[in-house]
């Protein structure tokens, strides 16, 4: 079981209030990400459900039970840093052993447990070493080994790949999506990687300044953003936003169009303009579309390659029923 | 011309210099402590002279051995020197925990704690044999008589007379002595030393990440096995470079053991030179050498040990 819930939860440092007052329920065996720009708070909600630090106000409760004045140790949830945190001067068997160690388990059940989590993580050649002697990839693999063997009743991830290349990361998120659906644990990761966020969540939260946005499965959040903040952060390229005399015709402050909305057409599409920059990636190619009289820069996506270059005219056809539509306070009209 | 060669040419100046600087006076140390060699002798004149001539093979080693305060000195050495390791280690790390956390006036505390460490050694010495040690005027001997005046006024009160009655008359501790001179030693110089061992712990906490602790605190740790198993592997280091530095130091000290007892009962190997060196420079250089020995048997052994426990 693992279902956490924050009520009124709120965190101020000084005077400064980084996160005002919120709700926010996950359920058991979900798996919920936290994104937002940077500062917006998220490691702070994520340490506030670990209890690392104490909440200003509110309570925060895993499995009905209240846990606020609870010491870290004892809520039973295991955490993965981004800067690994592993114990340098120990080797990798006893980083994977501390918790138990701590924990007084006797030494055949760590043994038993470190053998059964090195070999779900690839370790076993490197149980011997010191966390100094690994790649990134595998120190990370060793935090999340050390997470594992305490049998928590949810794992927080602290941006535990934003340390890793690339093509690392694609493949450790794979290897987190697939823990998640063996083990089918609560796991709250954050990070502000679009991608991280929508492939591997059930729930995405959306954070801005502390203030969540909007919550909901990355395909909600893709098709119907409750404002203009969830609308340009979510996908990517980003929306590109049309004001003026374009989003009255729709009876809107602001009319929002996905750049994979737009299709290019040989002529007479409702918009015209003038490439900028044109980004051929051989599956896509991306446009920068300028002097439509609608938006500084209308960015384009149309699938495969398409030959047209910088300074070429360019006609454009939105699909109207993808449009999103938004009032003058930014929210979405339905 | 070889890559390497310009490179090594434009370091040697300095590797010469350091090596004159370190092979001449242990050359000459080794020399003199190989011949007969005295500043006044009415009846060998020629030994009065360093030279080949005197030569005296392991003669005096030999006259060291055998000499009655030789072993002492050794031992003494090793007493001091091992207990101010000791008690500056164990001090300097409590401190610099205990001063690591953020407490108002932290910025003074420090300030406070660290001056000990700019007095002069033979002041500190004179400041502690006769204003804190000394059993008449000193705080002790203060201390002492203080007490034994309220025990003998609480004999003569109503109820609890008879209990202080009981108790006995305390004796201050002449720290001159041949049996305690080391001990006084011991105190003044870990009081002096244990600034600089706080010194260095407390830079070193400063870099310790804090990730790691709130991931110890996570799995359970409490904060004694944060101190153990995070803290002090963390420290090991610094507290090698302490120990290291030291035991150069306090294998050489002398100011401290001239000034509390004039050498009486707790010579050590340096003291032990010094009377040497009044006129048989032979005999002081061998004992030099036997320092220079000892001095790296204790810096090896020190340091396997430190490595052995700290690093798990
Ligand atoms: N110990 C602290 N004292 C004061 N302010 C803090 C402290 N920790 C965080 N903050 C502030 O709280 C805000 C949120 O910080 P937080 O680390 O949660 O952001 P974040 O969303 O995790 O950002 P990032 O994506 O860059 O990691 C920031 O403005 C930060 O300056
Ligand atoms: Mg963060």
């Amino acid at each position: 079981m693992g279902r956490i819930q924050l009520e009124k939860v709120s965190k101020s440092f000084g005077d400064v209030e980084v996160i005002p007052p919120l709700d926010l329920t996950i359920e058991d065996g979900e798996f919920a990400v936290f994104v937002g720009p940077s500062g917006c708070g998220k490691s702070t909600l994520l340490r506030l459900i670990a209890g690392l630090e104490d909440t200003t106000s509110g309570k925060v409760l895993i499995d009905d039970a209240d846990v606020t004045q609870v010491s870290p140790s004892k809520r039973g949830l295991s955490m993965v840093f981004q800067t690994y945190a592993l114990y340098p001067h120990m080797t990798v068997r006893k980083n994977i052993a501390f918790p138990m160690r701590m924990a007084g388990l006797s030494e055949d059940e760590q043994e038993k447990r470190i053998m059964a989590a090195a070999e779900s993580l690839n370790l076993t050649d490197y149980l011997d070493r010191k966390p100094g002697q690994l790649s990134g990839g595998q120190r990370q693999r060793v935090a999340i080994g050390r997470a594992i063997v305490r049998d928590p009743k949810a794992f927080l991830f602290d941006e535990p790949l934003s340390n890793l290349d690339a093509a690392l990361r694609v493949g450790m998120r794979i290897e987190i999506t697939e823990m998640h659906a063996r083990m089918k644990t609560t796991m709250i990761y954050v990070t502000h990687d679009q991608v991280e966020a929508m492939t591997m969540a059930d729930k995405i939260v959306v954070l801005q300044a502390g203030v969540i946005e909007q919550v909901g499965s990355p395909l909600e959040l893709y098709s119907a953003p409750k404002n203009l903040f969830v609308a340009g952060f979510i996908g990517s390229p980003k929306m590109n936003f049309i004001e003026g005399d374009e989003a009255s015709k729709h009876n809107a402050k602001t009319v929002g169009i996905r750049p994979e909305h737009i299709d290019v057409v040989e002529s007479g599409g409702a918009w015209t303009g003038t490439v900028g920059v044109a980004e051929h990636l051989g599956s896509d190619t991306f446009f920068h579309v300028h002097d439509t009289g609608l938006a500084e820069t209308l960015t384009v996506r149309a699938l495969g390659n398409v030959a047209l270059n910088h300074g070429d005219t360019i006609s454009l056809s939105p699909r109207v029923n993808e449009m999103h539509r938004f009032d003058d306070q930014g929210l979405r009209i339905a | 011309m070889s890559d390497r060669r310009l490179p090594r040419l434009l370091q040697s100046p300095a590797v010469i210099l350091l090596l004159i600087w370190m092979l001449i006076p242990l050359g000459m140390t080794l020399y003199f402590s190989f011949i007969r060699y005295v500043l006044n002798s009415l009846r060998r004149p020629e030994w009065t002279k360093p030279a080949l001539s005197n030569w005296r093979g392991f003669g005096n080693y030999e006259f060291v051995l055998e000499n009655k305060d030789f072993l002492l000195a050794i031992q003494n050495s090793l007493f001091i020197v091992c207990s101010i390791l000791f008690l500056t280690v164990i001090l300097g790390v409590l401190i610099a925990v205990l001063i690591n956390k953020a407490f108002p006036g932290r910025g003074i505390v420090r300030v406070l704690l660290i001056s000990p460490f700019f007095v002069m050694p033979a002041v500190n010495a004179v400041l502690w044999i006769n204003m804190i040690l000394d059993p008449v005027l000193g705080l002790q001997g203060l201390a002492v008589a203080g007490i034994n005046d309220l025990i003998s006024s609480l004999q003569n009160a109503p109820v609890v007379g008879w209990f202080f009655s009981l108790w006995p008359q305390f004796e201050p501790i002449s720290f001159r002595a041949t049996q305690t001179s080391a001990i006084a030693v011991i105190m003044m110089v870990t009081w002096q030393w244990t600034p600089f061992a706080v010194l260095i712990f407390m830079t070193s906490l400063q870099s310790e990440d804090q990730q790691q602790k709130e991931a110890a605190i996570l799995d359970g740790a409490g904060a004694w096995s944060q101190f153990r198993f995070l803290t002090l592997p963390h420290l090991a280091r610094p507290i090698a470079i302490v120990v290291m530095i030291q035991a150069i130091f306090h294998l050489s000290l002398y100011a401290e053991i001239e000034i509390v007892s004039r050498g009486n009962g707790n010579k050590n190997l340096p003291y032990l030179i010094g009377e040497f060196a009044n006129n048989n420079i032979g005999a002081a250089s061998a004992t030099g050498i036997f320092a220079v020995i000892l001095a790296n048997i204790v810096a090896i052994f020190l340091l396997r040990m430190i490595g052995k426990t700290l690093m798990e």
